[in-house]
């Protein structure tokens, strides 16, 4: 697991020594927590990217780091990026379904969900940033989820 | 979708349902998650909603591109696991460790439910520090001198969730551990040895040294000199030919002494292989790993394909 929480973070944080410094406190935190698990609600990876991506979004939102990295990254190009490093089938695999069911959404929906998930912005940031409504986002970030829920077939 | 009334006034929270998209994306400010999450305990259709979504952020998490962590930073990891203690097992009716059984995911092993003999002591939920097994967020050394007793004390299962957290970051899945793997090793082989790696790893001289096998995978020796313990980890050590063993052994100035065998059942796949060494190590000792014919041999049969000083 530590390589893709490690890729997750960096994938926000951008910095690769904050990236690692994070990725050691969500394992610590895994660990603290291990005995608390609950296997019912989605698997151990399920619940371990979602504690990663909370905990790097955090670090985003909590530091100067944060706001200086918006400044270096703008409003790059945030479609899923993928590099042919060290990747396995089942990456590649999960990263073409992906990729192919976003594919699927407006072109607006896919930008405001990169900008929050992969940009870690929070709503209003991403409506700053795209000079929309937050309201527009709102609709956005929901009714593009549901698609990609549809689309990957998640169902709880 | 909710029975909240849109009543124009402006607020975050006239329609929370429309929240959960940016909810599953980590996409609000406190203040709106705290009103979203209020709207969720009202609402089991939202829960739903949430949760689905949630899932399907994770699945844009994963596609993102792995990186590898640097050596250093599972060194200083371990490190800090051996002196943070775990919190208390919640007791609640939520958790059937026999409901695991059929997991959706390989993965979903490697962390482990709530034991058994955790269930028998129950704790009160909101206070850890209640608890015999953690210490919640306590600091000071005599805090973590307590908590690494506790962790000598704690029962094999607990011991087993410790190592399992470890697994789980040096390299892969519990199979490591031997506990589900195919490679015919028992449970009570497993339990011993994830009790000792445990173990181990709470000394408090525990000390780690690199070097990297023939065929270029990191190995790590990490060993104790109070309590003669050495485990040695490997990451993707590849499997051998089925008449093959990878054995470990102490060289000394006596010659080499056999430490045990290396089972490949999970490194194979680009997990992690590790094994605590049987036998005591005197400090000095230098750990190797030969390739010897399946069963291991009384003495090595081919040079070293990696050796590591306790120095």
């Amino acid at each position: 697991m530590a390589p893709r929480v490690l890729g997750l973070v960096k994938r926000l944080l951008v910095d690769h020594a904050q990236s690692e410094e994070v990725t050691q406190e969500i394992f610590l935190e895994i660990w603290q927590s291990a005995t608390r698990y609950e296997p019912a609600r989605g698997g151990a990876s399920t619940w371990i990217m979602t504690m990663a991506h909370r905990r790097a979004v955090d670090r985003i939102r909590s530091s100067q780091a944060g706001r200086d990295r918006d400044t270096k990254i703008g409003i790059r190009d945030l479609a899923v990026a993928y590099d042919d490093v060290s990747e396995t089938v089942e990456t590649r695999i999960e990263h073409e379904r992906v990729e192919k069911a976003m594919s699927r959404l407006t072109e607006l929906q896919r930008q405001a969900i990169s900008l929050a998930y992969y940009g870690g912005f929070s709503q209003s940031e991403v409506a700053a940033q795209l000079h929309i409504p937050l309201g527009t986002v709102k609709t956005r970030l929901r009714d593009g989820l549901i698609r990609l829920r549809d689309e990957l077939g998640v169902a709880s | 979708m909710t029975g909240t009334e849109n009543t124009g006034t402006g607020t975050p929270e006239r329609n929370p349902g429309e929240l959960s998209g940016a909810y599953a994306l980590n996409a609000l400010e406190a203040r709106e998650r705290a009103a979203f999450e209020a709207h969720l305990e009202s609402s089991e259709e939202a829960r739903i909603e949430a949760a689905e979504l949630s899932d399907t952020a994770v699945a844009l998490g994963l596609a993102t591109a792995p990186v590898q962590p640097s050596a250093a930073l599972k060194a200083s990891l371990m490190a800090k696991l051996s002196s943070t203690p775990q919190l208390a097992p919640l007791a609640g009716p939520a958790s059937t460790p026999a409901a695991d059984a059929a997991p959706a995911s390989p993965r979903l092993a490697a962390v482990p439910p709530v034991p058994p003999s955790a269930q028998a002591t129950p704790v009160v939920s909101a206070d850890p520090s209640a608890a015999g097994t953690g210490a919640g967020s306590s600091s000071g050394t005599s805090a973590a001198e307590r908590a690494r007793k506790r962790w000598f004390q704690r029962p094999a299962s607990l011991l087993l969730a410790a190592a399992a957290a470890v697994a789980l970051f040096v390299g892969g899945t519990f199979v490591g551990l031997g506990l589900a793997g195919p490679s015919g090793t028992s449970d009570s082989f497993a339990a011993q040895q994830a009790a000792s790696l445990a173990q181990l790893n709470a000394a408090p001289d525990v000390q780690r040294a690199s070097a990297t096998t023939a065929d270029g995978h990191a190995a790590t020796l990490v060993w104790s000199d109070t309590s003669s313990l050495s485990a040695l980890v490997v990451d993707g050590l590849p499997a051998l030919s089925g008449d093959q063993d990878y054995q470990l052994w102490y060289i000394g100035a006596g010659g080499a002494v056999s430490a045990g065998l290396l089972d490949t059942s999970v490194s194979a796949n680009g997990g992690t292989a590790w094994r605590v060494l049987d036998g005591s190590l005197t400090a000095g000792d230098t750990i190797g790993m030969t390739v010897e014919p399946k069963g291991g041999s009384k003495q090595p049969t081919t040079a070293p394909i990696v050796a590591i000083q306790s120095s």
